[in-house]
Parts: C-alpha cells; sequence; structure tokens
C-alpha cells in the first residue's frame, strides 16, 4: 500500500481501477437501497433497474431504436459543430498566438466571452437563424469556440522561445518559423484544447436541441421530462454521459498516437 | 544580400572573409525606466578560419555579442544600440547565410528523429533553393558519420544522451557549410567527460570543415584547450580586456595543459579579468 498524502506517488493500475469501479459501485448500492426502502418516492428518484428497463425499452420497442435515432442526431449535429471549432477555431488561435497585434486586436472580443453565459445566447440566435439546424450548430460552435481559441493561443505562446530563433538562424523567414517549428510543437496542446472543446459541446448539447428539436437525445430527454418518465430522463442523462466519456477516451488515445513524443520530454 | 557560401560548396568557405564588429554598444532598458549599457565600445575584427573563444564572466553580454554575429535578436530591442557589425563589408542587420548558431540548450525538436532534425533547414524555402535534394541527403549522411550518429537516424532526442543531442545540433549547423559558426555555451550544461569528448570532436571537425568559429564560453580551461585566440571580455559592461593568440598545435595534450605556458595564460586571464571588473561575475576553470 502508497502511502497516502503523496500526491507523487504512482498508483498501480489494477489499483487505480479497483477504486474507481468500487465507487460506483458504491453509489450503485446506495441508489438501490434508498430507490428500494421506499424513503423516497418513485416518481422522485427512479430506481436503477426501473432505468434499466426505461434504457431497453428506448434501445428497442416495436422494431424501432429510439435512442440510436437520437444518438446519430445528436452525433451528427456534434460532429459538425465539431469541424467547424476545428476548421475556424486553430487557425484564429494561431493567428492570435503568432502575432501579438491580432492578439492584442482580438482578445477583447474573444476571452470575455469564455465566462458569458452562453445560454443565454440561444434566444438571440433563435431570433437570428431560426429554429433549424442552423441555429443548434451556431449555439454548440460558439459554446466551444470561445474556449478553443484562447487554449489554441496559449499553446503558441507556450512553445519555448528557443525553436522560433533557431529556426530564424537556419534561415526561416518569420512565417516558416511558426509554422515549421512552433506549430509542430504546439500540436499536442492543440489537441487538448480539441478534447475540451468537444466535452464543452457534449454538455450543451441538450441545452442545443431544447428548442423544436424532433430528433436527438436532449429532445429525448425534453420528451419524456414533459411526460415526467424520470426513468427515460435519467436514461437519456446516462448515455449522453457515457458518449462524451468515450469521445473523450477515443480522442486522448488518438493524441497519444500522433504525438507520442509529448510525453518523453 | 549575398549568396551564401553553401551554394558554391565545399573550400570555397576558407576564402575571403571579414567579419568586423566595430564600436559596438548596447543597452536595455531595465524595468526602472533607465538604460543599462551592457556592451560598451567592443571592437574586434576575424578575417580567417580558426576558433576564436569569447571569454568572460556569466552575464557579462558576451553572448550578446555572438547574438549579433548571427543577426538574432531575442530580446526585441534593436541591436547594436550603437556601432555595426560589418560582414564582408556589408553591413548586417538581420539573420544571415553566412552565421549559423549552436546554443547551449540544443533547440532539436522532440517530435523530429535525428535524420529529419539535421536535415530540417534544407525543408526551409532558401535552403531547398540553394541545396538539391540528392545532395543535402548526402551531406546529412556525411555530417551524421562525422559526429559519431549514423546507427542512431532514427531516434528521437528523447532517447539519446545530451552529448548525443549536442552532436544533433552540431550537425545540423554544419551541415550547411556555413562560413562562420556561432557557438553559445554549446557544452557548459554538459558533464565534464562529454565535454571533453565534445571538445575533441569539434576540434575534429574543424580539421575537416575550416571555417571561422566564434565560441562563447566562461570557462578558462575551455578557452585553452579550444582557441586559436581567446578574447576575453570584462562585465557590466563588457569591453575588451585581453586578446592574445595560443599557437599551440591541438589537439592540446594534458600536459601542455600543466605546461608553464598553459599556467601563465590562465594566470594572465584571472588577473585581466580581476583588474578589469574586480568583485563582479565569475569565470569557471576545470581541473
Amino acid at each position: 500500500m502508497i502511502e497516502f498524502w503523496n500526491p507523487y506517488a504512482p498508483l498501480a493500475s489494477r489499483q487505480r481501477r479497483l477504486l474507481g469501479v468500487g465507487s460506483v459501485l458504491a453509489l450503485l448500492l446506495a441508489w438501490s437501497l434508498v430507490a428500494a426502502s421506499g424513503l423516497v418516492s418513485p416518481t422522485k428518484l427512479p430506481a436503477p433497474w426501473d432505468v434499466l428497463a426505461a434504457l431497453s425499452y428506448l434501445s428497442w420497442h416495436e422494431g424501432d431504436s429510439m435512442l440510436l435515432t437520437a444518438t446519430l442526431w445528436s452525433v451528427g449535429r456534434l460532429l459538425v459543430a465539431g469541424m467547424l471549432v476545428i476548421v475556424i477555431g486553430i487557425p484564429v488561435g494561431i493567428v492570435m498566438g503568432a502575432a501579438p497585434q491580432v492578439n492584442a486586436a482580438l482578445s477583447p472580443l474573444v476571452d470575455p466571452f469564455r465566462s458569458a453565459p452562453v445560454v443565454a445566447l440561444l434566444p438571440i440566435l433563435v431570433m437570428w437563424l431560426g429554429i433549424g439546424e442552423t441555429m443548434k450548430i451556431a449555439f454548440l460552435f460558439i459554446g466551444a469556440v470561445v474556449y478553443l481559441i484562447p487554449m489554441v493561443r496559449d499553446a503558441i505562446q507556450a512553445v519555448p522561445q528557443s525553436y522560433w530563433i533557431g529556426a530564424r538562424d537556419l534561415g526561416a523567414t518569420p512565417w516558416e518559423s511558426i509554422y515549421r517549428a512552433v506549430i509542430p510543437m504546439a500540436m499536442p496542446r492543440i489537441a487538448d484544447a480539441v478534447i475540451v472543446a468537444f466535452s464543452v459541446m457534449w454538455t450543451y448539447i441538450t441545452v442545443a436541441e431544447y428548442v423544436n428539436a424532433r430528433q436527438g437525445l436532449g429532445q429525448l430527454i425534453q420528451n419524456a421530462r414533459r411526460f415526467s418518465a424520470w426513468d427515460q430522463v435519467f436514461a437519456g442523462i446516462i448515455v449522453i454521459i457515457a458518449l462524451a466519456l468515450a469521445t473523450y477516451q477515443f480522442m486522448v488515445w488518438l493524441k497519444r498516437r500522433l504525438y507520442p513524443w509529448e510525453t518523453q520530454q | 544580400m549575398e549568396k551564401p557560401a553553401a551554394a558554391a560548396g565545399t573550400g570555397a568557405a576558407a576564402k575571403s572573409l571579414s567579419v568586423v564588429l566595430r564600436d559596438i554598444v548596447q543597452e536595455y532598458p531595465t524595468p526602472g525606466g533607465n538604460l543599462t549599457r551592457v556592451i560598451d565600445r567592443v571592437s574586434l575584427s576575424f578575417d580567417q578560419p580558426g576558433i576564436n573563444m569569447l571569454l568572460g564572466p556569466s552575464g557579462c553580454g558576451k553572448s550578446t555579442l555572438l547574438h549579433m554575429l548571427g543577426g538574432v535578436r531575442p530580446m526585441g530591442v534593436d541591436t547594436p544600440t550603437a556601432g555595426a557589425v560589418l560582414i564582408d563589408g556589408v553591413e548586417c542587420h538581420g539573420p544571415h547565410d553566412d552565421a549559423v548558431m549552436v546554443f547551449q540548450r540544443y533547440a532539436n525538436r522532440p517530435d523530429l528523429t535525428v535524420f529529419d532534425n539535421v536535415a530540417f533547414p534544407f525543408r526551409l524555402k532558401l535552403w531547398k533553393s540553394l541545396v538539391p535534394e540528392v545532395e543535402w541527403r548526402q551531406r546529412v549522411a556525411e555530417i551524421l558519420k562525422a559526429v559519431g550518429l549514423s546507427d542512431k537516424l532514427g531516434l528521437r532526442p528523447a532517447q539519446l544522451s545530451g552529448g548525443q543531442n549536442q552532436r544533433v545540433a552540431l550537425a545540423r549547423a554544419l551541415v550547411l557549410r556555413p562560413r562562420i559558426l556561432l557557438m553559445d555555451e554549446p557544452f557548459g550544461a554538459l558533464d565534464a567527460q562529454t565535454r571533453d569528448e565534445m571538445q575533441r570532436l569539434l576540434i575534429e571537425l574543424y580539421q575537416s570543415w575550416p571555417c571561422l568559429v566564434v565560441f562563447v564560453t566562461h570557462d578558462v580551461t575551455e578557452a585553452l584547450v579550444l582557441g586559436d585566440r581567446v578574447i576575453v571580455l570584462s562585465t557590466q559592461p563588457a569591453r575588451v580586456a585581453d586578446d592574445f593568440v595560443i599557437s599551440e598545435e591541438r589537439p592540446r595534450s594534458a600536459s601542455w595543459q600543466r605546461s608553464r605556458e598553459a599556467q601563465a595564460l590562465e594566470e594572465r586571464i584571472l588577473e585581466q579579468l580581476h583588474q578589469a571588473s574586480p568583485g563582479k561575475g565569475q569565470v569557471r576553470v576545470t581541473v
């Protein structure tokens, strides 16, 4: 057993997994006990097995999987918004990080949005863009890009100056030094920014699908709530968490594959 | 701008060379809003291949002088404040192709292999237009053999030792066959044994590709082991305190290093430094 108050102690992966699974099981157990004891009415807290039943009902009912359809719609919106975040956010962040003048001009426009109530923008977006897909994609895009841009800028600025100077000394033009030396060195942290952006979008997906969605996980939850089907609400939330977690794990794995040198330094 | 020597191939590097620092003054703004003078009217000239040691205490401004020779401006301030750097009689303002620098913190890219680190300059527009791919591939292979890394082509910097990383940095500089090689305390971060090896390697490489080497160090022993000429700089501000030639052939044996001549030179250097800037800065003498 490793000593307790030591944040630098390496925990064996078996032990780490054991502790993690243990606490999830403990929560499930507590939940089951509370539900089974009848202390809380099932209309306020559905039992785990009810949620499980709802999950299976949503997954397959009368030759149709509502869950799959909803998931595909939500994932589709997320991917479209995610592509836009990457294609627009990364270049803007890079230019801001690489050129102090651009940063000085744009950061007052971008940085405050990190703490702005993005959800409050929704009615405005509805007013401007209507209630269709454009509005939903735009909402996800804005919610994520305001995190991504400053992170990409910081990633560029965190690259040690020596790489830029070294490239300049070898005859690179200033721009060549940026894209041949600085950007490649910033890539792992830019990848981190993309991972954060996707996490943020998963948290906003229900909000984006709040208005007039006919399909999607947010709509599924919204619909279930309307009929007070709390077991289905819980099932929907659990599915979103699982999808967000899977996205995160996949992207972290991808990042390690793409930039193995980052951890070797 | 003049065509770099590399375009003309080997051999041409040695011919007609003139590097002049004329009345260099450098001042930096202090946080208090004043100006502090770090270099005070330094004039030096170099007109032939050779290993020239710029020796001075840490923080005396010798690296700043070296950066000026390379046209590199890390501080974002105008350098020099007064005076001029002339290369072949032409005033030099920015980075130029004649000089290549080797830094103490080797600027090797962790994401590139040894081969790609050394080949890096040839991915740049400038060198791509000057050296055809067949030739640079051959040059990279040749220089990697010369620095003893032929069997490490596919490794990344994290898999190499400090000395091997510095060999990569040296190879990347020499593969361009520069007329001027600027070395900014390149071996300062290495352990004593590795530093000895690297000094020997530098001497070998210099014999194969003679060029004008300006080598900054605060190590008196290093200056005596490597230098054809030793320029001693005082500190705060930097002035030329001494400037002399060592004619002893390289590699210089341990017995020469213990000889009366070497001892006398060492004492002379320490004496000069003490007189020029008593109590300021430190130099190192390795045994």
